[in-house]
């Protein structure tokens, strides 16, 4: 069924579809709209799950913490302050192998208050363990949610979900919304490995001392790591089921490109136009959109950027003291390879400003023109 | 959960390797060997309380108990477990003031029950099935009953509930006092009286009509004939204003006298104007039931102002609706018959000065301000002074309230005769209908004990409810609360004991009221009565205040597991004090403060 929704609201409709038994979210701007629907399906009946009103987004995790260890799919979404505030128990979570979905809506940090789309939230949670997928457009926000449930419970691994403020979340697009038979037949039930029995109790997230605590984290980053190959089969059966097909990271017109783009989010749209535009001017440019971010997929970057003479990494987040953090991440997985692209950083779009295709194709071009320097990023669009 | 203790279930693990740990963060084998008890300092235990419904009852009527058997759709057992604690619910579901209304911790959230229209309810239902309680069998013991009032027969009630042979005398030709002679018909109609008498009757209980102690029986043989005797004549000697011309004409006549009239069916001709003189429930009574003569104008001047009144707020209001006019700050000087009919009434204005013995401000005249009401009837309903004249020698007593024990003992005066108890308006008590049946009641378990040769001081620590204004029947004859567990009738439930976040709002059901101009028309009744639907609705509302009411909300809050369903057919829960910690989470969630934490030395088996 193909329906002009929102971003927040295909994310409700991946929830509802993923028969989701316990919602608990604070509410915070721009995520409000989805667990305002949550809560109305949740009312109606429409979906048969709880729904739990908590006093902070601390509390939000940690009551999933608790549903997810009694067995039963579970749900939260939050941006921003709310992710930041969760951050304690999002390592939890990844220690306690509970396979709990979360949609973050990418919304700056304050001080100062802003609201706008900005990657630094869920970047700042990128050693929390936990999966990260981010997207570009309503479809692929509701594909993934559904996705995530297969992925998190397959690995006991939890999955964030993340897509760009106002530009996704209140953004109205064509999206074709599954039927609840076809999504059934691809994600079946969770079935916990363990789960709270009060007849048999056991002690969940017990202490563990330095005898076993290594090997534990050990087994952690290596069913981490086993995502990337998982989360690719999840992609084929997903396609195959509901016929679009996603991959870690997507090339667009790489094969032949001297210089490729890179990026994350809603800018991949604004970027596929540069692209097109710069090959008229003879630009011979490409596009690498990034999806899959924890665990990264090395050997795909490699296959995908390995051969090209220059990569323009575009980040909408900045890190105090470091840069770009996606530029920072694709330099290290490149950087075995014995001949390697030059590796440019660019920043653009923080705080919801807005990223044109002549933005794109402006960074690009200062990186033709041999005008931009390796070790600094463009600033592309600071104002004198 | 029984038998077995949940711990002997625990055995060991041993791995070889970390790629033997389970696949999630858990322990292997039960955690049942660790009992988590061991941590606690306090714990929880169901512990029943008094609401504060019970506790502001002068009778301690267990109310929240047949609340609850009503909800349960049990209205007999509702019904006997309401005439635990008192006699007649017909007629103090009409007439009571409803102390316990204006205590009730619904109204921390949005209005109070109403019980004084459940208590209709379940009284008629239980009337109209002829039920009673089970009388047990005679002792050789006797009580004589002088008055068929409220006091009278609730002392006769309940004496008769512990055995004794009770015999009521009863100065008027009609049972019931007060109940017949001084409340109105549209308050308290007589089937309902007589149905009531009808009750007590079949418990055995003796009536000798037309007997007035003093009189046809002197005071001496009664106390002769029976080994106890309790007075319960009430208080009919009207107060006099004391101003001139006060005994002018036939249309000038005391308030209580006039609505004994009229409740015997000798109403006099009241004419067009009424004037009623005083402030209390007599007053306001009188005034209503001459409107209903046919009056056309009645004015009630009051000395004070209206928040010094004592009558009873709602039936001003009433009253009012119906169209008697309030003069309040006014005081009668003189009478002045003006031709056959008319009365010309001088009064004053009045101001209240400093505060009196009373509590109140006293009502000064203002200087100058006389003015002149023209009537042709006037009420004088100022108050009535009990008296029970053959008292004056043997206690050097003048009439007014008479001095009583905590027992509610007033002499032994006649060597080897009867002990004598009284209640009611005769002694010094609010004179309400429930306050007059509390006493009654207390003079019945008082002489009981004294029967048995029991400490009564004792036996009230007992058996006293909540700040100790009621006691328990029930529990002076052993019969338990609907509830087994550990009971503190002392501890009163308050606001603050409530989570009222459990609560949804919902307004009080209302009763069919006949409208003010269709009501004085006649003396029927104008408060109709709820029907089931409408009952249950009601009881639905209740908090249960202090009482548990297996609602689960502990159970389902216990962190640890450790509050078990108990056992189909018995009470609620059982609490595994292998492994509460005493967190206190049940205890704090528990809406209506049903759970205690206690110290550890309390022995939990002890109910």
């Amino acid at each position: 069924m193909r329906r002009v929704i929102k971003g927040n609201h295909a994310v409700s409709h991946g929830v509802r579809l993923s028969r989701v038994k316990v919602i608990s979210a604070y509410p915070i701007t721009p995520q409000t709209t989805i667990v305002e629907e949550l809560s109305e399906l949740c009312a109606s009946g429409a979906l048969d799950a709880k729904f739990i009103k908590v006093e902070s987004e601390h509390s939000a995790l940690a009551a999933l913490v608790g549903s997810a260890t009694a067995g039963v799919r579970s749900f939260t979404a939050t941006s921003s302050q709310g992710l930041l505030l969760m951050h304690e128990v999002l390592h939890w979570v990844c220690g306690a192998r509970l396979p709990i979905v979360l949609a973050n809506v990418n919304r700056a940090v304050g001080a100062g208050w802003n609201i706008w789309a900005d990657q630094t939230d869920s970047i700042s949670q990128r050693d929390t363990g936990w999966i990260q997928i981010y997207c570009e457009s309503n479809q692929e926000v509701l594909d993934s949610i559904i996705m995530a449930y297969k992925l998190a419970e397959r690995l006991l691994t939890p999955v964030m979900v993340s897509y760009d403020a106002f530009f996704l979340s209140h953004t109205s697009e064509v999206v074709d919304i599954p039927v609840q038979e076809k999504v059934d037949e691809f994600l079946p039930p969770y079935e916990p490995p363990y789960k709270i029995d009060f007849s048999d109790p056991r002690m969940f997230g017990g202490m563990i001392g330095p005898e076993v605590y290594y090997e534990e984290r050990y087994r952690i980053y290596r069913d981490m790591m086993a995502a990337i190959e998982t989360y690719g089969k999840i992609c084929d059966e997903f396609g195959d089921a509901f016929g679009r097909r996603y991959m870690a990271a997507e090339p667009y017109m790489i094969d032949d490109a001297d210089i490729v783009v890179v990026t994350a989010g809603t800018i991949t749209s604004v970027a596929r136009i540069a692209v097109e535009e710069a090959r008229q001017k003879g630009i011979n440019l490409g596009l690498m959109k990034l999806r899959l971010f924890r665990p990264i997929p090395h050997e795909l970057w490699r296959d995908l950027l390995g051969d090209v003479s220059k990569v323009v990494v575009i980040d909408r987040n900045l890190i105090s003291g470091l840069g770009g953090a996606f530029a920072s991440e694709i330099r290290s997985a490149l950087f075995p390879l014995e001949s390697r692209p030059r590796v440019y950083s660019a920043i653009a779009g923080l705080g919801g400003r807005d990223v044109t295709p002549a933005d794109v194709l402006g960074i690009v071009q200062q990186v033709v023109r041999e005008e931009a320097d390796v070790d600094v990023p463009i600033f592309w669009g600071l104002k004198e | 959960m029984k038998g077995e203790k949940r711990s002997a279930k625990a055995k060991r693990y041993e791995l070889k390797s970390w790629r033997e740990f389970p696949l999630m963060n858990v322990s292997l084998g039960t955690m049942l060997h660790n009992l988590t008890g061991s941590w606690r300092f306090i714990k929880p235990i169901y512990e029943d309380k008094t609401p504060p419904c019970q506790n502001a009852c002068p009778c301690g009527n267990d109310i929240e108990a047949w609340i609850r058997l009503l909800q349960a759709d049990k209205v007999d057992r509702a019904y006997l477990h309401l005439k635990r604690e008192e006699p007649f619910p017909s007629v103090l579901g009409r007439v009571c003031f409803r102390f316990c209304e204006d205590q009730c911790n619904r109204a921390g959230l949005d209005e109070s029950i109403s019980i004084r229209e459940l208590e209709r309810y379940v009284g008629d239902k239980g009337l109209e099935a002829g039920i009673q309680p089970e009388v047990p069998s005679y002792h050789n013991k006797s009580l004589g009953v002088v008055g068929s009032g409220p006091s009278g027969m609730s002392a006769a009630y309940f004496a008769r509930l512990l055995g004794f042979h009770v015999t009521v005398y009863e100065a008027y030709d009609v049972l019931g006092g007060l109940l017949r002679t001084g409340i109105p018909h549209y308050r308290l109609p007589n089937r309902i009286v007589e149905a009531e008498f009808e009750l007590l009757k079949k418990m055995g209980i003796e009536f000798r009509e037309g007997i007035r102690i003093g009189k046809e029986i002197p005071f001496e043989r009664l106390c002769q004939e029976h080994d106890y005797v309790f007075l319960g004549p009430g208080a009919h000697k009207c107060r006099v204003l004391g101003i001139e011309n006060e005994e002018a004409g036939p249309q000038i006549m005391p308030g209580l006298e006039f609505l004994k009239k009229v409740a015997l069916g000798f109403a006099p001709d009241v004419g067009r104007r009424v004037t009623i003189v005083g402030g209390g429930n007599t007053a306001v009574d009188a005034a209503r039931t001459a409107l209903r003569l046919g009056a056309l104008e009645v004015t009630v001047i009051y000395r004070r102002s209206e928040a010094e009144m004592p009558a009873h707020p709602e039936e001003v209001r009433e009253a009012r609706e119906e169209g008697v006019k309030f003069r309040f700050l006014a005081s009668p000087e003189k009478i002045e018959l003006r031709g056959k009919d008319t009365i010309e009434l001088l009064c004053t204005e009045m101001e209240l000065g400093p505060i009196d013995e009373s509590g109140r401000r006293k009502p000064v005249k203002k200087k100058g301000s006389v003015f002149t009401v023209h009537t042709d009837t006037m009420i004088v309903a100022i108050g009535e002074t009990p008296s029970f004249p053959p008292l004056n020698e043997l206690l050097d007593y003048k009439g007014g309230p008479l001095d009583v024990s905590e027992e509610l003992f007033v002499i032994m005066p006649f060597e080897g005769g009867a002990k004598v108890y009284a209640g009611g308006d005769l002694i010094n008590i609010p004179h309400t209908v429930v306050h007059a049946v509390a006493s009654g009641k207390r003079a019945a378990v008082a002489i009981d004990c004294d029967r048995r040769g029991a400490n009564f001081d004792e036996v009230l620590s007992e058996i006293s409810i909540g700040e100790g204004q009621g006691l328990s029947f029930s529990r002076y004859v052993g019969l338990g609360p609907l509830n087994p567990v550990r009971q503190d009738p002392r501890k009163v439930v308050k606001k603050e004991n409530i989570v009222y976040d459990y609560f949804d709002k919902a307004s009080r059901v209302s009763v069919p009221v006949r409208k003010p101009h269709e009501r004085t028309k006649d003396f029927e009744p104008y408060l109709g009565t709820m029907d089931k639907v409408q009952a249950v609705s009601e009881c639905n509302r209740c908090i249960h205040c202090g009482r548990c009411i297996e609602c689960d909300n502990c159970l389902v809050f216990c962190p640890d597991v450790s509050i078990l369903p108990a056992d189909t057919g018995s009470f609620g829960y059982v609490i595994d004090y292998d492994y509460c910690k005493g967190c206190g989470i049940c205890f704090t969630e528990c809406p209506r403060f049903a759970i205690s934490m206690v110290d550890e030395e309390v022995d939990v088996k002890e109910v």
